[in-house]
């Protein structure tokens, strides 16, 4: 059996074949003696390992355990009591910022279109385009290629504060539900 | 004289919404009641009493922050395993850029290790106590590398996809299964090798 025959036939015993693929690797099974038992290995170490998940007991008292959970949580919201965030400032950054973004991008696309096009093509250095980036947020690098008459402005976000990130967390646990 | 009938335990759901509310005595009361499966969760990732008990707190208070969340779509207890499970894969992360792959690890990456391994025909747990099996059952789990035993526990434990543990593990189906395969193996050959241990 090759390697991939092995992981077919693990994947076999899992359920996580289609009904197609499931015939077609049970009927393998049937036909050859190694594959038979290693798929008895398989479904043997599944069934004592799922049925037999060892048992733990946390090592300390309930209320102890209690009043240290107790006592992150009071300094968690404590430590969002100091920094609070907000709602302006927080849509501010959700929705203000990229706009910003986009209207720089729109202003040098203007300004590059403008440059380029024309008979003075061939001598772009005659053009100085200033980048004037007012956003806090947005951070931009440009280059500009007199050979090539390319001019290009790059915009990356700057690193947000942790408590504004704490809040745009966007993290959603519910997919695990 | 007939005696009292047990005053019936709240049940999670109502402790949950009550916590929701902002009650924090509801809260206790369901760390009082899962907080053992929460622990062994992270303790059976992280192999060590003292990240197990960091981890699994840890846990609890995103869970206390995060409770709006939780519109019970599963139970309780298991929207807060995966809340400890991700802690756990975030923190197991974090060390292993900290340390080199093991000769083992590369072996495994061939796909050469398992090969080699025999095929146990013999049922090695057969005659042993829960208790016993259970224990060897740990001790084997101690043996894997942090990967293997991770997709073993996400596989058999909390009866995940292949596709879901990649997500959750961020790596390919066929990493996931080439690690599961080996994991699988391992362990039987383990248990085995402890059954011998035992007759000889």
């Amino acid at each position: 059996m090759n390697w991939e025959q092995q992981l077919e036939l693990q994947a076999w015993v899992d359920g996580e074949l289609s009904e197609k693929d499931a015939r077609r690797v049970a009927a393998f099974v049937e036909a050859n003696s190694t594959a038979r038992a290693l798929a008895e290995e398989l479904k043997m170490a599944k069934a004592f390992i799922s049925a037999n998940e060892p048992v733990m007991t946390v090592p300390e008292t309930r209320e102890f355990y209690w009043s240290q959970v107790r006592r992150r949580i009071e300094s968690a919201e404590a430590a969002r009591e100091v920094t609070p965030v907000t709602p302006l400032a927080f849509w501010w950054r959700r929705l203000v910022t990229p706009l910003s973004g986009l209207a720089l991008v729109a202003f040098l696309a203007v300004i590059s279109f403008n440059s380029f096009r024309g008979p003075a093509l061939e001598d772009a250095s005659r053009f100085m385009v200033e980048v004037e980036n007012l956003s806090e947020d947005v951070g931009s690098i440009s280059y500009r290629s007199q050979s090539e008459n390319m001019f290009v402005v790059y915009l990356y976000k700057k690193d947000q504060d942790v408590a504004a990130e704490a809040q745009a967390d966007s993290f959603d646990y519910s997919f695990f539900q | 004289m007939a005696t009292q009938p047990e005053k019936p335990e709240v049940p999670d759901e109502k402790l949950v919404r009550r916590a929701q509310r902002g009650d924090m005595v509801a809260f206790e009361e369901l760390i009082g009641r899962h907080r053992d499966k929460i622990y062994a969760r992270a303790f059976s990732m992280m192999r060590n009493e003292d990240e197990a008990t960091d981890l699994s707190q840890e846990a609890w208070v995103k869970g206390w922050q995060r409770l709006k969340q939780f519109q019970g779509e599963s139970s309780f207890v298991t929207w807060m395993t995966r809340i400890v499970i991700n802690l756990c894969l975030d923190q197991l992360r974090k060390q292993k850029r900290q340390r080199a792959e093991s000769i083992e690890h590369l072996d495994e990456e061939l796909g050469g290790v398992e090969r080699q391994m025999p095929t146990v025909t013999v049922n090695p747990t057969e005659g042993l106590e829960r208790t016993e099996l259970r224990a060897r059952i740990d001790r084997a789990l101690n043996q894997l590398s942090y990967e293997h035993r991770t997709v073993l526990i996400l596989h058999e434990f909390e009866d995940l996809e292949y596709k879901e543990i990649a997500k959750r593990m961020e790596c390919s189906i066929g990493t996931v299964m080439s690690r599961l395969f080996y994991a699988r193996r391992k362990m039987a050959n383990l248990m085995a090798g402890y059954k011998r241990e035992e007759m000889s």
